[in-house]
Order: C-alpha cells, then structure tokens, then sequence
C-alpha cells in the first residue's frame, strides 16, 4: 500500500479530491467491481476476485481491465455478483469458473454471458445493466450507491468520487451553528430507532455546559434482521468517518468513539483502516488541515448485548461496565460519556451528514415525507425472492418495496405479515401493504421505524411462533434492572410458549395483554418499553392464530412442533400415524404396522392407492429432498398383509345399541357404518346404487383402484356387522320420516357428489357429449359405451385425467387430447396421475377454453376452443386465465367429455323431509359436529362439502359417528380437540452418512405401457419389500422431535 | 494451556491499564485462551484495580465471554429472525442431535463448542452457521453432518501429518 501524504491545508485537501477525481475520469480502463461483504465473501466472492485476476493475467488484460474488491452491493441474494463499468453490466452468482469467459467473451469481445444475467422472478426476462434491474429500479440510492464504486480500503477511492469535500466545505467558512442549523432545516431524523431529529440533538451536546464533549457513532446494530450499518462500515468507511468529523465540529467535541459489534469482524477490520488512513491524511488528529480544530476516533467493541444500543446502556458498555440503561434525564447531551455532554448517532445517521452538507438542507428536504426526510435503508429478508440492502425515499410503500422492489414471495407462496423495527417493533398484515413508510405511519399501525429491519414472512410462518421467537429474545437481553422487563418478559414469554405448545388457556390472551401493557409503562428503557410490541401487534393482526393454537390446538402454518408433532399425522384428516407405520416398516415389523394403519382406517386398501396424500405435501424430507412415499407404504403394508392373510380383528363385535341409518354407501357412509358398529350401534346403510362404495365404486376407473381392493375393505366393514342395502334411494324408496318410524334414532346423510357440472356454452346436449362421471360410472359397472376415434376432455382435475384414461383404454378410440385453460402448473390432478397420462399417449393442450360444440346431424363433430393467456391472481391464488381474441379454432371430435366438476344432486331431498339447503346445492349442517337444522339428522361428505377427497369423506364419517353417540347418549354435542400425537413411540433407526447422502424417494414400479393397452390392468404395481423397507428408513421421524417424543426414547438431553 | 501472567499483564498494559478498557482486555483474553480463566480475570483485578465481583459481573453480562474453557472448533449458529423463518432452530437442534450438546455446551472430547447468536447480519444466505469464523451459507440439516465432518477430517490430516 502507498503511504498516505498528509495533507495540511483545506486548499490541499481539495486539490487532493480533484486529482482524485480527475484520476478516476481519465481511467481508461475496464472496472471490474466484485462485491464482497461479509455476505459476498461468505458467497465466495474473493475465490472469484482470484479467478478474475487470473484470467485477466492471462489473457494479457492487464492494462485493459482493473478489478476492484468493493463492499456489498446491496442485492445480496444473488452474490457473488460484479458490476463491470462503464458498460454497467451486471453479474450474478458468478462463480471461479466463470472468471475465463468474463474475460475472454465480456471483455475481449464485447459479448455478454447469458447465464450470468439477473433473471426477473415475475416476468422471467434477464436483464443486462444493473440499473434495469427490477431490484434497483425504485431504489434511490443516496447512501448504498457508492458502495460499488470504491475500494472501501482506499482512502483515495473515497476521494475521488467527492469524498471529504464536505469536510472542506465546513472548515472552510461554516461556523459549529451554521453546520447545526443546515442538519436541523435538513429535517434528518436518527436511523437507529426512535427517530429524534438529529440536528436538535446536536444542538442539545453544543449548549450543554462543559469543555471536554464526546461524540459516538452507534454500530452495535442488534436487531437481528438488520445489516445496513454493517454494509456502511464495511463497503464505506470514510463516509461515516466524515459524518463524525463534521459532527465533532458541530458539536464541539475532540473525541469520538465507535462502538461496534464484535460480531462484524469485516467491519471493523475496514473502520480501523479508515481510521488509521484519515490519521495519515490528517482528517482526524490534531490541528485539522492547519485548523484548531482537534479530533481523533477510537473503536470500542461491544461483547453481544443487545441493550447496549440503548444510548445510556452504551456509554456503560464503553466505560468497561456492565451494559444496564439509567434514568434519563439527565440525557446524555449534557451527562453521558465520563459524565461528559455526549451526542450519539447510529451508522446510517452518520452517514447522512456529509450529503447533506454537501447538497444542501433543500435538496435534503425535498426527500422523502412531510415529517420524514430523505431516504431509509432497510434489509429486506426473510420469505423474499430478492433478499437485500434497498435504500428508498421516505413514504414509499410498503407494497412497492415488498413486491416491485423484492420481486414478491418465493415458490408462489402468500405474502402474510411484514415484521418492521427489530424486537421493538411489530408484524404488520397484508391490509397495511398500502401503508407509506414514515416514523409516524409505522407507529400509528403499531410497529416502528427502528433500523430498518424487514423481515417478510409467508403462510408458512405462524404469528405465535414469530411473538414467541422476539419475546425469548428479549427475555435474553433484558439487563435485568426493572422488574416490568426481566419478569414480565419472561413470564410473557412463558405464556407464549405454552400456547405454541398447544397448553394454552382461555385466559392467557387477556392476561398476556396486561402483562404488556405493565412491561410498557414501568420499564425504564427503550428494551423494555417496546418488549411487548411483537406481541401486541401479532395479538392486534394475528389474533386468530393464537385463538386456534388455544381452542382447537392447531397450529395453521404447521411450525409449532408441540403441537404439530409429526406433520404426516397432524395434517391427516383421520389422524393416521404414519411416521409411526414408516416406523415399523423400517424395522421389518409389517404386521405392527399394519395394525397401526387399520386402527384409525376402515378403507386402508383404497387409500393405499387413491389418496390424495396431504401427508406428502407436508412431509419435512421435501424440504430437503423428496417427501416419503408414505401412500405406496401404506399400500405395501396392506398388500402384504392381505397376501399373508391378516385380517382387521372385528368379527363377532356386539351391535346391540340403537338403530343408525347412513344414507349413501360411499367412503363417509361406509366408515359411519364401521365406527358406529365399533361403538355398538345397530348401523345399515342405504345406497341408491347397485354396489357399494360410492364414488369409490364408479368414479375411479379399474386401473387405478381394482374393484377387488375395494371390495376387500368394504368386505371387512361388512364383517363388523354394518348391514347395507343397495339400490335403496331416499327420496324414491323411502324418506327421512319412515326411517325414524321404522325405529332408527339417528340418520347420517353422505350422499356424495354425483352430478356433473355443465360447461355453459352452445351444443353441449348434442349426442357424443357424455360428462365424466356418466362415462367412468357405466365403465365401472361394465357397461358398454362407444366413443369413437377422437375423443376430447374438457377439464383439469382427476375426474378428468381419469375419464382420459378410461377413454384411451376403450375398443376403437386412437386419440384423446385433454383441453385445459391454464397451465400444468395450475393443473389440480395428481402429478403421477398426469404423467401416466402422457406416457399412454394422451395429448394436453394448455390454455384453451371450448367456446361451442361444433353440431352435425344432431351429433358431436367437434369443438371450437379459444387460447387463453394467464392473467391477474384470482381468489384461489390462480392466475386467473383470459381469452386472447382472435385465437379461436376447432379441434375435430366424436366424442366430447366435460370434466370441469361435480356438486351435489339434491333432487331426493323433499320438502317434507324439513332440511335445509344451502345457495350452493348442498345440505347445511353444523361444521363442527355435522348436525343438520333436523334433530337427530347429521350430514357429511361432499354432500355437506361439496366434492373434496377420499380421506376426508372418512373424516367425516368417523366425525358423525362421534357425534351420533354423543347425540343417543344425550352428550352436549361438541368436537374434541386434542394435540396430534403418536400412540406409541418406535426406537429411531440409525442411518450412515452414505446412506443420508444418497436416500432417494423410491419410485412406484408400474405396468409397461404395452401390457396397459386396452385393458384395464392396475397401473401401479406396488413397492417390493426392500425397496419400501429403505424407503422409510429415509423418514426424518418428526414426531420424535417433541417432547413427548424424546422422553419416549429416552432422549432427554 | 498454560496461563502466564506476563500475558496477561501485557493484554492489560496494551491499553494502558485504564480500568475502561476492561472489555477489550477481557477479548482479547479470550481470544487468546479461548475462554476467561479464572486466574486470569484475578491479575486483571489486581493490575487494574477493579474488584474481581466487578469484572466477573462484566464477563458474564456480555454473551461474547465464556468463563468455561471452549472447544477447540466454535460452531456458531445463526437464530436472527431472517436464520429463524428459514428454519435455524431446526439446525441448531440438528448440531445437539449430532454433538450431543446443547447450545452453550462443549464436548467432552472439548473438540466443539455449540453456540448461537442473534444475527450475524448475513440475512440473504440464511440459515447461516460460523465454524471457527467461516461462514456456511444456506444449512439444511442434512448438510450438518457434512459441516462437521470438514472441521473432524481437518484434524486427522493434521495429526498425520
């Protein structure tokens, strides 16, 4: 390094700067600029410097190209990122291999590296110049811009883009008031939290009585969640050093201090340079360019106490005490440091000044709010696609900064709540997104400014969970001085806890809100004052979480462990143990785990097949790498058990109670019927249809669920002593009122949704139109039924996909194209169940919607479509599909099948049956217990729901069976919540590391699609002992992780 | 390790034995020893003349000093809030699970030492973890074994050697 010349003189001084200056515009060269923070460096941002230098060296670039090593450039999800000037092209992820091409393809030949461009997350595009970038585009950067441009170890650099001129400005005829009055008029206010107007501080430490006058530059920047003065002092140390000179002359002090986190090592690193560069320069020390003004800085490093941001608590911490807050007043302005007049300011504060002094209070002014000038910084991070440092004018909103700043939620997830202001500030939800950030606005919705933190949370972060994060916080960092903040913390925290733990009371919420209030007004500093604000603001907004973690002990966004356990049981609508049967898999104990599964499931057969599997979306391995296939071990289990011939042990039970009848003999039907039995009642079953199984029956085709799988779990609900009787219908057969004559007590309805939904458009009754449902419910009773060689699906869902694949299996058909409106993405079928689709041949074309049924003769010849294109979000998340004009044209066919849904057909309900309907066709019954507005009438099943999934038709059967007893038993009629837990707990198996490093999710072995050709043949062929044994040994065992879960083995630890 | 008290003498007159340095001694103490023996903070009372109470209300008022010795390897895990949303707890129980600690704690071998912090300030990689002051972006607890291992494989190539 150059020695740095002193520079005696405010004339010296700015010749300096425009030799500087000048230097920099005469650069001929090609700038490199690689960011490298910590962030950055943790990225391998210096591995990449090396590359590059490398390279250039190699390629004889020497004297073409400059590579220089900067701070942080604020877009920190993309790091390692460089920024090549003048061109202004941007870089990101960079990697040491990249460094050959960057030279001999950017530099040498001008081209750009497509791989290396910012791809935007919302329209896909790259784009090439920083400047472009969505990122950067509504940012004003006053204070991060110039992290780019310089070598943060230069003191030069800093010169030469205008560094310290504003120093020379003030000594060079500004008087201590003139520099106050200029801060003052600006309208700056402190970035650190409270927001006092910094110009008035200053004012304050200049008046107080007393010769000797300390300032301090506040680093210890602890919220967590916030680096921006982290960033400052890392990529622009001088700046914050000119602030503090400024200040120091301002103020009248000859002393200045930085307290900085020891946790920041690169920044300090890079203040203590700066330091000891502007000491060489003469900017600090004595006699200030030939001046009388005297000033010199020291760094003192704080020890990981987060209350030592508290001014009074600071100074403690630098006099080498212990670091508890005092009484103010007296304000340190006129006692602080030593007992000295002590003005403090954070980083950013600092950082401010010189642009001020140098542009003008006006222009400075003119940023920004009524009653908050200039710019902010905030760290955007958390569930953000584009994580970073943004520094925006005052008053922008928070919706621009979140969604056009940071490019909105990653992975299609929902924005929920934004935390703002660090452990003293608060969540603020989605109907404050239109909120202008200023000190004041932030207050009034109940979080604050603080420095800057933004920490944006999606539906997978649970509000409990966030008060509860903050509240251990603070608890942690309390200084313990007040008792309003040492146990009110603490106990406040120990209420949240217990709520997230699923033991919360009823009362907790109102006791918690006094608690906060207590903490607020007895607490002596800015720690304890603002130690409920997480909790008040997420009991403010979020109320609804903690009511349902208190009454119904779930947690929503399925975070809090206690409650959750594991989330494969927890989200199961009939309360499987999955994690427990994986369990047993593992170990080769089959027969365990069969008993486990047919336990809490009396179709376990059919819903080893077709169940849509929440268990799988929500399984902790997918985070990681691929879910458990929990639905193919569940199906391995029962074909082994049915192979080996175990039986579910029901026979012979007493059925001796009261008479039940259960209207409708599909999956909710036939489990009422089964656990009515298990609890004694005499249950018969009435179906309408000729078999058994409802939708089971004749909704899902052959290949995917055989009728003898069915028929083996119906076959055992039979054994339990449930009578049913086919081709019985209400409404045609008998009513509601015979069967309380004829001596029933109780009546569950579960008649399912049969009946298809119509397309709404011309033609759609012509012959060759045949809806979904008609065509898999005659094929499954094996009726014959011609469709001819083209065959169209309108449709995304299962029922469509299902009809496609009983089409391409039927005699004489040769093509079947699935139309769909949206994309695949949007497609409600299963996955696998798509794919099968395609591998037989089965055509989907995406984003056409039918417009008419094209007519001849009175018979089907085709369809007219039109493309459409995703819009807008619609209520269900979807981006909502629109018709692109002009686009229509005509698919030929033979045979059209709508599949765009099903809802209830309530034509048997008669009014003398006295049950109400609702406006959207289904019956209307209570949610919790399925009690219609008829005594001793309950409703269940898509009949009450409308169409959901098979699991959840068993869920309402087990509920109505709950329900009955307690209504025969005339038990107050209410659902009981209880924490979702395992009944027994299995020893965890150990795993090699090579075995955690190369566990894959087994794959479903199937039929070959020549043997699926025009027959009905299942598919799936299920997993092989070995293969399902490994499979679940890859299971993470969540429910182990709880409480309950580590006493039961013993893990206590 | 040994503990001389010419070093310690001299950590003290570095800053001129002013009794406000007595956090910067007490750092660099630490960082020397990796941990504040006791007889340690005894010479800083008598050469700075502050009760020993005082300076032991110091170290363990500040979560930066250990008053037990440390491991030879610092696991630090990140628990901000940007670490704890993408799931830090989850790591940190995974480094427990793997050292059979908990945070705070060191292994009886004294190989490691589990410790947490507030925020590093390194949001965007989160959840970040600090072995021995290098930073490993984006954990997931599968990757935790492999972490280890690198800081287990340093020393057996180091003892071949």
């Amino acid at each position: 390094m150059k020695a740095t010349k002193k520079i005696n003189s405010i004339d010296d001084l700015n010749q300096v700067i425009q030799s500087q200056i000048q230097k920099r515009k005469s650069e001929k060269k090609h700038v490199l600029t690689v960011s490298a923070g910590t962030c950055g460096q943790a990225r391998g941002s210096l591995k990449v410097t090396e590359s590059l230098k490398k390279a250039i060296q190699k390629k004889n670039l020497s004297n073409k190209v400059k590579i220089k090593v900067t701070g942080c450039h604020g877009f920190c999800e993309v790091e390692p990122n460089i920024i090549i000037q003048p061109e202004n092209i941007f870089y990101q992820k960079v990697q040491p291999k990249d460094a050959e091409d960057i030279a001999s393809l950017t530099i040498l030949k001008n081209k750009t590296i497509e791989r290396l461009l910012y791809s935007d997350p919302v329209s896909g595009e790259t784009v090439l110049k920083e400047d472009d970038i969505s990122f950067y585009k509504k940012q004003k950067r006053l204070l991060l811009g110039d992290n780019a441009l310089i070598d943060p170890t230069e003191i030069n650099d800093y010169l030469s883009i205008g560094g310290y001129s504003s120093l020379a400005k003030v000594l060079s005829g500004m008087s201590p008031e003139e520099v106050i009055d200029t801060v003052k008029q600006s309208g700056l206010r402190g970035r650190g939290g409270a927001g006092f107007p910094t110009g008035y501080k200053w004012e304050f430490a200049r008046k107080a009585k007393g010769d000797t006058k300390y300032i301090i530059c506040n680093a210890d920047e602890g919220d967590p969640g916030a680096y921006m003065d982290r960033s400052l002092l890392e990529g622009n140390p001088h700046r914050v050093l000119e602030g503090m000179i400024i200040g120091a002359y301002a103020i009248g002090a000859e002393e200045g201090i930085i307290y900085v986190r020891d946790e920041y090592p690169l920044a300090v690193k890079h203040i203590s340079r700066a330091i000891s560069q502007a000491e060489k320069s003469g900017l600090i020390g004595k006699k200030i360019l030939g001046t009388d003004f005297n000033f010199r800085i020291y760094i003192s490093k704080g020890a990981g106490a987060f209350v030592c941001g508290e001014e009074t608590a600071l100074i403690a911490s630098v006099e080498g005490r212990v670091g508890e807050p005092r009484q103010r007043p007296p304000f340190p302005a006129v006692k602080g440091l030593w007992n000295k007049p002590t003005n403090i300011n954070n980083v950013e504060t600092w950082a401010n000044v010189p642009l001020i002094i140098e542009k003008g209070n006006d222009w400075f002014s003119n940023i920004g709010t009524k009653g908050s000038k200039g710019t902010k910084i905030f760290s955007l991070v958390g569930k953000i696609n584009n994580t970073g440092l943004v520094e925006v004018p005052m008053g922008i909103t928070l919706k621009e900064i979140i969604f056009d700043i940071g490019g909105g939620i990653p992975g299609g997830k929902e924005f929920k709540a934004v935390q703002t202001g660090g452990p003293s500030g608060g969540c603020l939800p989605k109907d404050k997104l239109d909120l202008p950030i200023d000190y004041e606005s932030l207050t009034q919705a109940g979080s604050i400014m603080g420095s800057g933190g933004m920490i944006v949370m999606d539906n997978n972060t649970c509000m409990v969970d966030v008060a509860k994060y903050f509240l251990n916080f603070l608890r942690d960092e309390s200084c313990g001085k007040c008792i309003s903040c040492r146990e009110g913390t603490q106990r406040m925290w120990e209420i949240v806890t217990d709520i997230s733990e699923g033991k919360g009371k009823e009362e907790d919420i109102s006791l918690l809100e006094k608690l906060a209030q207590a903490a607020k007004d007895a607490s002596l500093c800015g720690l304890g004052q603002t130690a409920a604000n997480p909790v008040l603001s997420t009991l403010r907004y979020f109320r609804h979480e903690y009511e349902s973690h208190i009454f119904s002990k779930k947690c929503p966004a399925l975070v809090c462990k206690e409650i959750i356990s594991a989330p494969c049981q927890y989200v199961c609508p009939i309360d499987q143990e999955a994690s427990v049967y994986i369990a047993l898999i593992a170990q080769g104990k089959f027969e365990e785990a069969f008993k486990v599964i047919v336990k809490d499931n009396p179709l376990p057969s059919v819903c080893g097949r077709v169940c849509h599997h929440p268990c799988e979306t929500v399984c902790r391995a997918g985070e990681i790498g691929e879910p458990i296939a929990i639905r193919d071990l569940k199906r391995f289990v029962m074909d082994w058990a049915r192979q080996n011939g175990y039986q579910i042990p029901v026979q012979g039970l007493k059925t001796d109670k009261e008479k039940v009848a259960i209207i409708g003999g599909g999956p909710a039907g036939l489990t009422a019927g089964y656990n009515l039995c298990l609890k004694g009642y005499q249950a018969t079953i009435f179906e309408s249809l000729p078999v058994p199984g409802g939708m089971l029956a004749i909704g899902i085709p052959e290949h995917r669920l055989p009728n003898k799988i069915l028929n083996a779990d119906i076959e055992n609900i039979i054994k339990s002593g449930v009578t049913i009787k086919t081709n019985t219908a209400l409404g045609k057969d008998f009513t509601i009122d015979d069967l309380f004559k004829q001596g029933y007590r109780a009546v569950f309805i579960a008649t399912g949704a049969h009946k298809s939904m119509d397309l709404k458009i011309p033609g759609e009754n012509a012959e060759g139109v045949i809806q979904a449902m008609k065509l898999l419910h005659a094929v499954n009773l094996g009726e014959k039924v011609r469709l001819g060689e083209k065959v169209g699906i309108i449709g995304g869902g299962n029922a469509a996909i299902d009809a496609a694949r009983v089409a391409i299996r039927s005699k004489d058909c040769q093509k079947v194209t699935i139309l769909y409106r949206r994309t695949r993405k949007e497609m409600p079928a299963f996955e696998e169940e798509i794919d099968s689709a395609l591998q037989e041949g089965i055509e989907i074309q995406y984003l056409v919607a039918p417009k008419k049924v094209l007519v001849k003769n009175g018979k089907v010849i085709g369809v007219e479509c039109i493309r459409m294109r995703l819009g807008d979000l619609d209520e269900s998340g979807r981006r909502r599909p629109v018709p692109i004009e002009g686009s229509e044209f005509s698919v030929e066919l033979d045979t059209l099948i709508p599949a765009i849904g099903e809802r209830p057909d309530i034509s048997f309900v008669k009014d003398g049956d006295n049950l109400k309907i609702t406006k959207w066709g289904t019956i209307l019954a209570d949610e919790e217990v399925l009690l219609t507005n008829r005594e001793g009438v309950f409703a269940g099943g898509d009949a009450f729901t409308g169409p959901k999934t098979v699991v959840e038709a068993i869920a309402a059967g087990k509920t109505a069976a709950e329900s009955i007893e307690k209504y025969l038993q005339g038990k107050k009629l209410a659902r009981d919540y209880k924490l979702s837990r395992p009944s027994i707990y299995v020893e965890p198996i150990e795993l090699t590391e090579e075995e955690i490093q190369k566990a894959k999710r087994a794959k479903m072995p199937k039929l070959s699609l020549n043997a699926r050709k025009k027959n009905f043949k299942e598919v799936e062929l299920g997993l092989k002992e070995e293969k399902a044994v490994k499979e679940a040994r890859r299971c993470l065992r969540c429910e182990l992780e709880t409480k309950d879960g580590k006493n039961a083995i013993g893990r206590t630890k | 390790m040994e503990l001389q008290e010419s070093k310690i003498k001299s950590f003290v007159t570095k800053y001129n034995s002013e009794k406000k340095a007595l956090i910067s001694i007490l750092q660099e103490i630490q960082e020397e020893y990796n941990y504040l023996p006791q007889d340690a903070l005894r010479i800083v009372s008598e050469t700075l003349g502050i009760p020993l109470i005082d300076i032991v209300g110091v170290a363990t008022f500040y979560r930066a000093f250990s008053l037990e010795p440390r491991g030879r390897h610092i696991v630090t895990v990140c628990l901000g809030t940007a670490c704890h949303v993408r799931g830090g707890l989850k790591i940190l129980e995974e480094f427990e699970r793997k050292l059979n600690i908990k945070a705070g704690e060191t292994t009886a071998d004294k190989e490691f030492s589990l410790e947490t912090v507030a925020c590093l300030g390194c949001c965007a990689i989160g959840p970040v973890v600090v072995v021995d002051g290098s930073y490993h972006a984006q954990t997931t607890i599968r990757n935790v074994g492999s972490i280890l291992k690198q800081y287990k494989k340093k020393e057996k190539k180091n003892e071949s050697n």
